[in-house]
């Protein structure tokens, strides 16, 4: 082989870290490139070394695995390593390469790292480019969608501006806007972008707080001071913080639905 | 709902004794003044029948005037009865007028004033026997409820406990700790056949205090050090302990396993959830008679409130209601930047005395 496998290693607690770097380090054809011990840290590194494969745990202080790849583009070949099997159905939802178990041994790397390799010659075949290696059909959207599994709503939003990450808890958010691929996330006076479609945002979130008033705008109803009358049929929220947001006549129907 | 209506069975089984009651009454007052049977029946069979529903007006005057009431429980009594019974001789005459008008039977207008006043007397002590029944029927649902809450607490002190030592052997945990010792293999065997020693300490530890009622406070800190022991070595410098405790408290007894999952909770919380980590802290100390144990972290405003949180709380509650102690009590909450878990357990004696059932 080549180019040996650029790989990085994403976990807090140091022993995990030890443990794989160990292991790695006697493979051959494989390179450590970086070690992170959160996500934020691992959003930034992982962005600016493009490395071929990572090693994801989940549980992981302010930002989970899930949302480490939420925030990637492209995303590269992932191989979870957690204590928890009660993810490996969302792992294999993000086209993750293995669900390593805590505890696992030598024989138990060596056979995910081998999946790795058939799964990412097999996309550089296909792309013929080696170093644009990513598993086919992830995208961002596809991710944010099956980063949370089902019955559950999202607590907080993760998003990127540049090499920052900001977690804002759901309960700060005022308003979710359209805009073509983006949603903008309003949040006490503050505007963050999102890549991923309102629809799919909005699926995520608690139905009973978040409601979708509008084609293009989904409202937190506690954030609503008054509803205006403008015309027959022609409705406008009036938030709060004074900002005003048009209401459809479907859109009324679910928020009277959901204030009850 | 008075229970007579709740099963049919019941009431058809009531109205018959009603009934008959009502052959006894004709049979009475055919022997205050001479009549037919069918004359007697005609009247007196309804009759019966109306008082057997009035005096289950009894069940509510007797859920309203509890016997404890004394002398005003008898007074309302007497005076129920004396209405019940004037009502039903109110009824009583008008269904000897409507009898006499459609079938020209029964006492008949000279007749029926005796009849009347016959009734009127009899309908005291029958509303009063109605009283005693109703009362016997509470105190007998009262025990019985008293009975169901019972088991029911011990049930649920049993569940609590179960659930305990579930959540003392958390897999993940395990798991965990197993990735690290697999770590420490390579790079440190020392410290891995120190962590098999510590994690086998810890477990052994666990299942032998689960088994007790109470242990000394002593035993119950020696677990969470063990606990913290292994924390260390997975989280390393982000883990810091802060320790208060003061040694004359050591032998007070508490319920085990109370305090490793709140320190469980501070770690998850507070350490695990922190990019730079953070200070667990500990304390144990007397106030006045009672044992006041704190758990602290620091708490991140910032991260938003995670589901699950506070079921260990709501274990370590579960814990202290098993453990039969109302003085016992836990308290928790944000203190500025951190979270504090604080119990307040009784003296020594009172919580062993209380810890019977």
């Amino acid at each position: 082989m080549a180019d040996p496998l650029r790989v990085m290693i994403v976990d807090d607690e140091a022993p995990a870290r030890a443990l794989l770097r160990q292991y790695l380090g006697v493979e051959p054809g494989v390179v450590v490139v970086g070690e992170c011990v959160n996500g934020f840290e691992a959003v930034k590194a992982i962005s600016e070394q493009r490395p071929d494969l990572i090693f994801l745990d989940i549980q992981m202080p302010r930002l989970d695995g899930f949302e480490v790849l939420e925030l990637l583009d492209p995303v590269p070949g992932v191989i979870f390593c957690t204590a928890y099997d009660e993810h490996a159905l969302r792992a294999f939802e993000v086209h993750a390469v293995d669900y390593l178990l805590k505890p696992f041994g030598r024989e138990r790397l060596a056979e995910a790292l081998a999946h790795a390799r058939e799964r990412l010659t097999s996309v550089a075949d296909a792309t013929g480019m080696r170093s644009e290696s990513r598993p086919a059909a992830v995208t961002p959207g596809t991710l944010a969608a099956a980063a949370r599994p089902a019955g559950h709503t999202l607590e907080r939003i993760a998003v990127r501006d540049g090499a920052q990450v900001h977690v804002i808890p759901v309960e700060r958010v005022d308003l979710l806007e359209a805009q073509d691929d983006y949603v903008a996330i309003h949040e006490g006076g503050r505007t963050h972008l999102k890549h991923q479609t309102l629809a799919a945002l909005a699926e995520t979130l608690d139905p009973a707080r978040f409601v979708r008033v509008h084609r293009s705008f989904v409202v937190n109803v506690e954030r609503i001071a008054r509803l205006e009358l403008l015309a027959k049929d022609s409705r406008v929220a009036v938030l709060r913080d004074g900002k005003q947001v048009p209401i459809s006549r479907s859109g009324h129907e679910r928020l009277k639905a959901a204030l009850g | 709902m008075h229970p007579l209506f709740r099963r049919a069975g019941r009431l058809a089984l009531y109205c018959f004794a009603a009934a008959l009651s009502g052959v006894l009454l004709a049979a009475v007052l055919r022997l205050l003044t001479p009549r037919p049977w069918l004359d007697a029946l005609v009247f007196a069979v309804p009759a019966a029948l109306i008082y057997g529903f009035a005096v289950l007006s009894a069940w509510w005057v007797c859920r309203a005037n509890p016997l404890s009431g004394g002398l005003s429980t008898l007074a309302a009594q007497l005076g129920a009865a004396l209405q019940a019974s004037a009502l039903w001789t109110g009824a009583a005459a008008l269904l000897g007028v409507l009898i006499a008008r459609a079938a020209s039977l029964g006492p008949g207008p000279p007749g029926i004033l005796r009849d009347l006043a016959t009734l009127f007397v009899i309908g005291i002590p029958f509303y009063l026997l109605s009283a005693v029944v109703h009362y016997l029927l509470i105190m007998f649902e009262a025990s019985h409820a008293a009975e169901k809450s019972a088991l029911e607490s011990r049930v649920s002190a049993r569940e609590a406990e179960l659930r305990a030592l579930r959540a003392q052997l958390n897999p993940h945990f395990l798991f965990n700790s197993l990735n690290s010792i697999n770590a420490l293999v390579g790079i440190d065997p020392e410290g891995a056949r120190r962590m098999c020693e510590g994690l086998g300490d810890f477990l052994r530890r666990t299942l032998a205090l689960g088994a007790r009622e109470s242990v000394p406070l002593g035993e119950e800190l020696a677990l969470v050090d063990r606990y913290l022991d292994i924390e260390q070595v997975r989280f390393g410098d982000r883990l810091r302990v802060e320790r208060g405790v003061d040694p004359a408290v050591l032998d007070w007894a508490v319920p085990p396993l109370l305090l490793q999952p709140l320190v469980e909770n501070a770690i998850k919380h507070g350490v695990q959830d922190a990019v730079e980590g953070g200070a667990v802290r500990l304390e144990a100390r007397r106030e006045g008679d009672l044992l006041v144990l704190t758990v602290e972290n620091p708490f991140d405003a910032d991260a938003p409130a995670r589901r699950g949180e506070g079921v260990g709380l709501e274990n370590v509650r579960r814990r202290l209601a098993a453990f039969g102690t109302h003085e016992a009590r836990l308290v928790a909450g944000r203190v500025g930047e951190r979270f504090r878990v604080r119990l307040e357990l009784p003296a020594p004696h009172e919580a062993r005395g209380g810890s019977g059932g």
